[in-house]
């Protein structure tokens, strides 16, 4: 499932990051890799707050899409 | 030969803080991620040979943001003596991930661990020998902020640089170590020794700007084949399968620092989060305390406080007293004139607007460093993008409410270029401090002091901004797709007294700076032009050379409604600073000391204006070019050519929006039709094309596909 359908308070295991460039680059340097758990923090309008590790990160609907969770 | 100090680390590791504690020079102290673009290094406190170099804040050495290039620039090929690599330890392995990168470039590292009073919080514990062990290199614990053992972190990196001794990659996988040690074998002839891990990876993960020179196409062509075969064992790409081997040691690394994994519970931060960036109170919250940075900074007590350094300090106060010195010494007439008239008059209405920005500026640092600007660049977001912009655009305009030069400077936050170069073009459509004179100028001379006048200046400034995003983006300069937002949201806390006042004072420096060189010669240059005709015989302002300038350029703006050259100088003199346009209405209609909204000639005001002429000028001032220093700005952080750009496209923009004002003003009164209103509604017709004309960009791709073919 695309990140970007979770809820607030939902957690999940990153499978996977879709897509082949910068942005893609730019994620897994803050740590969106596979294996790696994230939980949702807030919601406003498909943008995200999201806790991975001890960290808080905030990503656009766009960006979210791409990250696909189990 | 000295010793060069790097300081590596995260952005909001509290790099910046260490670096003020080692160096004591003072710079800019915020919560907001990539805050020092630039350079900057001092000597070591105590070590004059010694110099610390401060790097900006990056998650990785890629090769993918202007950070990190500058940042991996500097360590491979200037090669400093020691990093000193700051970690957050309440954020340990994503901090750890950069330290593995760190430890491949053949210099010696010295790990500061930053924030243990944060993990002590929390109830956790690091493990400092066991962290030092399984990094192999030295583990001072510090705290920037209080600067606890900052000194000895630096010493320990002085001795690390002094052993020469370069700090030992971390291992990964079989599988992959065998891969680099292949790849090392075949780069190994062309670099030293100590980088010959740190060009291995490199060329693994094709980085296109690592390039070593003596490499043969032979070789480069051997590299790609053991690339290839890797990534055919692994299934995965070759950069993914290096980011993921450095999460997995980033892990151990953690672990042996007896740090368990993220713990994932809500902290009282995110709780605030769960209502600050929520869908019901998100937005009002924004607005409530947008209104109250107002209301106190530009309202209340900042315009208090201005009001007693205009009236009080440069009116009975300094003028007086520099005036009987100049008559003490027996001055020339001329000289008098220069320095009352043109220096302590211009510069003074200048400095004049710095306790209210000062107040703002505060009001803003205590936003920035408490963690609630980078909340506010989410929130905007979405709204932003619809018109081209990005979230992030919203805090240089924040700034600009007090003066476009900050605000500019602010820009540099924005990775995206073209997202940073729209933001520095549109920011100074918001009215500046330095604007208000002029809106009050208007509003009191022509519309009673009507309390919709200033108001609707904002609200001009926001609705130039959002034509001004949507006409560019498409055009084939501004293009694309705005970058996506990633952004690290620190934890909210309440800022130290410190770092808010070094915070407000770096970005009111900046604006002293403009009033002591580019105003103070500005202010000489147009004093000349107006104490002075052509045969260099000292005349009434009427006469002399400005008056000139003003009667060639009057006709330009007759379209506008306000061909008086009086009018036109005073524009001119809005270049040099906006405030300046008060003044030089006051001198040109034979006042020597006018109010800071020039009650004293709203009557001749009202004369030579009409409710739509006035209201066109005030729009054009608004909207036109910015004040030099503000150009000088634009032009520091864009360059010479966007700067022509900028300006030209702000200065079209400004005429086509004060014509129509005028023009539609004229007729609602007159029911007149003239040539003017024709021009009026072409440009109207050609603004409103512009608006919603397709995008430029898939038609570009079609062209280019043709071309293919």
């Amino acid at each position: 499932m695309p990140l970007s359908f979770a809820q607030p308070g939902q957690t999940g295991v990153i499978r996977r990051i879709t897509g082949r460039d910068e942005a893609r680059r730019h994620l897994e340097n803050l740590g969106f890799v596979a294996g790696e758990q994230v939980t949702v923090i807030s919601e406003l309008n498909g943008s995200l707050i999201l806790q991975l590790r001890d960290g808080r990160v905030a990503l656009d609907r766009a960006l979210a899409a791409r990250i696909l969770v189990a | 030969m000295g010793i060069q100090i790097a300081l590596a680390g995260n952005p909001n590791c509290g790099k910046t803080t260490l670096f003020n504690a080692l160096t004591g020079s003072s710079q800019h102290v915020g919560n907001w991620p990539g805050v020092t673009v630039e350079k900057k290094e001092g000597r070591l406190r105590g070590h004059a040979d010694v110099t610390v170099q401060d790097l900006p804040g990056v998650y990785s050495l890629s090769p993918y943001t202007l950070e990190e290039v500058v940042a991996r620039d500097y360590l491979v090929g200037e090669k400093p003596d020691a990093i000193l690599n700051i970690v957050d330890a309440s954020n340990l392995e994503r901090n750890l991930y950069l330290t593995t990168q760190l430890l491949e470039l053949g210099v010696p590292v010295v790990v500061a661990l930053n924030m243990m009073d944060v993990v002590r919080k929390q109830g956790g514990v690091i493990d400092v020998a066991g962290l030092s062990r399984a990094l192999g290199c030295p583990v001072v614990e510090i705290s920037a902020l209080r600067g606890e053992h900052c000194v000895q972190a630096a010493e320990e990196a002085i001795r690390a640089a002094q052993a020469g001794q370069a700090a030992k990659p971390q291992r990964f996988d079989d599988a992959l170590e065998d891969t680099l040690g292949q790849i090392e074998a075949l780069v190994s002839p062309c670099c030293p020794p100590a980088q010959a891990r740190w060009y291995a990876v490199k060329y693994f993960e094709r980085d296109s700007r690592a390039k070593l020179d003596g490499l043969t196409d032979a070789v480069q062509a051997k590299i790609e084949a053991v690339i290839v075969s890797a990534e055919d064992a692994a299934d995965d790409d070759a950069e993914s399968l290096v980011t993921n081997a450095r999460y997995v040691r980033a892990a151990v690394l953690a672990r042996a620092a007896g740090r368990p994994a993220g713990q994932h519970r809500l902290t009282v931060s995110d709780r605030i989060d769960r209502i600050v960036t929520s869908r019901v109170f998100g937005f009002p919250i924004f607005a409530a305390i947008m209104f109250l940075v107002y209301y106190i900074s530009i309202s209340t007590v900042g315009t208090m406080m201005t009001d007693w350094v205009n009236d009080v300090l440069f009116g009975e106060l300094i003028p007086p007293a520099v005036e009987g010195f100049l008559v003490s010494v027996g001055c020339a007439d001329w000289l008098q004139s220069l320095v009352l008239d043109g220096v302590i008059g211009g510069v003074g209405a200048v400095l004049g607007f710095l306790p209210q920005m000062m107040v703002l500026f505060l009001l803003l640092a205590f936003l920035e460093d408490c963690g609630y600007m980078v909340r506010i660049a989410f929130l905007m977001d979405r709204l932003f993008r619809r018109f081209g912009l990005s979230g992030k655009s919203f805090i240089p305009m924040l700034i600009g409410m007090g003066c476009g030069v900050p605000g500019i400077m602010a820009t540099r936050t924005i990775e995206n270029e073209r997202d940073r170069r729209m933001t520095a073009i549109t920011t100074t459509f918001i009215p500046c401090g330095a604007k208000l004179p002029i809106i009050a100028l208007i509003a009191g001379a022509l519309f009673d002091g009507a309390w919709w006048v200033s108001p609707s200046a904002y609200f001009v400034g926001v609705a130039a901004i959002i034509c001004t995003g949507i006409i560019l983006k498409k055009t084939a300069l501004f293009a694309g797709d705005p970058a996506p937002f990633v952004m690290e949201l620190p934890p909210y806390h309440l800022p130290t007294v410190k770092s808010l006042l070094i915070h407000m004072w770096e970005r009111a420096a900046a604006f002293v700076k403009k009033a002591g060189t580019v105003i103070f010669l500005a202010c000489a240059a147009i004093w000349f032009l107006q104490s002075f005709n052509f045969r260099l015989e000292m005349v009434n302002a009427g006469e002399s050379m400005l008056a000139a300038i003003g009667g060639v350029l009057a006709p330009v703006f007759a379209p506008l409604g306000w061909g008086d050259w009086r009018a036109a100088v005073a524009a001119l003199t809005g270049l040099v600073a906006k405030e300046n346009v008060v003044g030089t209405f006051g001198v040109l209609f034979g006042f020597a000391e006018v109010a800071e909204d020039g009650a004293e000639f709203w009557g001749t005001m009202a004369q030579v204006f009409t409710a739509a002429s006035a209201y066109s000028y005030l729009i054009f001032n608004l909207l036109c070019a910015p004040c030099f220093a503000a150009i000088g700005a634009v032009r520091r952080e864009l360059g010479g050519k966007w700067t022509l750009i900028a300006v030209g496209y702000q200065c079209l923009f400004a005429y086509a929006v004060a014509l129509c004002i005028y023009q539609y003003g004229t007729f609602a009164v007159t029911r007149a039709f003239t040539p003017g209103l024709a021009a009026a509604l072409v440009v109207t017709a050609a603004f409103v094309w512009l608006l919603v004309r397709p995008a430029k960009r898939p038609e570009r791709k079609l062209q280019r596909a043709a071309a293919a073919e």
